[in-house]
């Protein structure tokens, strides 16, 4: 798909979103709330067909981010999802597994590190963090106090 | 010298134990067996088991999850063995020092398991192939 076909396609989608940044020619970015996440995700890898790459998590400070990552291979065009979570005490989104099995392993992660709750994912279980870290320890996040010190036994 | 001592320096068999490197010390490590450098010409050879093994290969700063298995690898070497810390995470932590997931340095880990044990530090980030080599060369004649 070529940039210009790209952009018309993505327009299809614009009233889930708030907002459409360009930064460069090859960087796109959808700006949306979480509960719309899913809907977009799904027209990217589904309608789009592009291809999912990897997904980040990042605790700023007001709200959680999650930005879902997509590449469309004929352009080398990388196109960000970034929804906010503004609930900061029970973070959640909907899970994009169902339909992308290729992103379970990147939310465990973010579950573990960040604490988001991946709603409908099939298997949330601890995937990187020590079998003895305590629960409900984020250490991604900003207020987490093991995060500077290390927790040395 | 002892018969043992004598029999470890011989051809020295090495067990790789990765507990949280970022697998470039590893690629490094596997970089020095490969035909350029070829150290099995000196009968240092990897090996699958560390019951096998005369040397362990240590890369990565120790987590809170590796540690105990690291301590059981260690435990279940034969004696005596000399263990190679490779690269500067294993050495001191390195850049992730006071990480969360950190509970390193591997120096004082194996020391809580056997205080005696032979440990020699190859520091770099990752170190080079040459430098592991000065290394083993220089631990083998200073035992
Ligand atoms: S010393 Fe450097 S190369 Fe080796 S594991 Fe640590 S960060 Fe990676």
């Amino acid at each position: 798909m070529l940039q210009e076909e790209l952009k018309n396609r993505l327009s299809e989608v614009k009233d889930k979103l708030i907002g459409i940044e360009e930064t460069t020619e090859r960087r796109i970015y959808l700006l949306c709330e979480a509960e719309n996440a899913h809907a977009v995700n799904k027209f990217l890898f589904e309608d789009l067909a592009l291809r999912f790459v990897i997904a980040t998590g990042i605790d700023s400070d007001d709200c959680f981010e999650i930005l879902y990552h997509f590449s469309n291979d004929e352009t080398g065009c990388v196109i960000t999802i970034k929804a906010f979570i503004r609930d900061r005490e029970k973070p959640s989104i909907e899970s994009i597994t169902p339909f992308l099995p290729g992103a379970e392993w990147i939310e465990r992660e973010i579950h573990d590190l960040l604490g988001i709750d991946f709603e409908n994912h099939p298997n949330l279980r601890r995937l990187i963090l020590a079998d003895d870290w305590p629960e409900g320890v984020y250490p991604l996040r900003k207020a987490c106090p093991e995060r500077s010190e290390g927790t040395k036994k | 010298m002892s018969l043992k001592m004598w029999s470890l320096k011989k051809s020295v068999w090495v067990f790789h134990v990765n507990v949280g490197a970022c697998n470039n010390c590893d690629i490094e490590v596997v970089n020095m067996l490969t035909p350029k450098y070829d150290v099995e010409r000196f009968g240092i050879k990897l090996v699958g088991s560390p019951r096998h093994a005369d040397a362990l290969l240590v890369t990565g700063v120790g987590t809170h999850q590796a540690v105990i298995r690291l301590r059981e690898v260690y435990r279940q070497t034969a004696k005596p063995c000399v263990v190679f810390l490779i690269g500067a995470c294993a050495c001191g932590t390195g850049i992730f020092k006071g990480g969360y997931h950190v509970a390193g340095p591997v120096d004082e880990i194996i020391r809580e398991v056997d205080p005696d044990a032979i440990i020699a530090y190859v520091p770099g980030c990752p170190p080079k192939p040459e430098a592991m080599i000065s290394g083993v060369v220089k631990v083998l004649s200073a035992l």
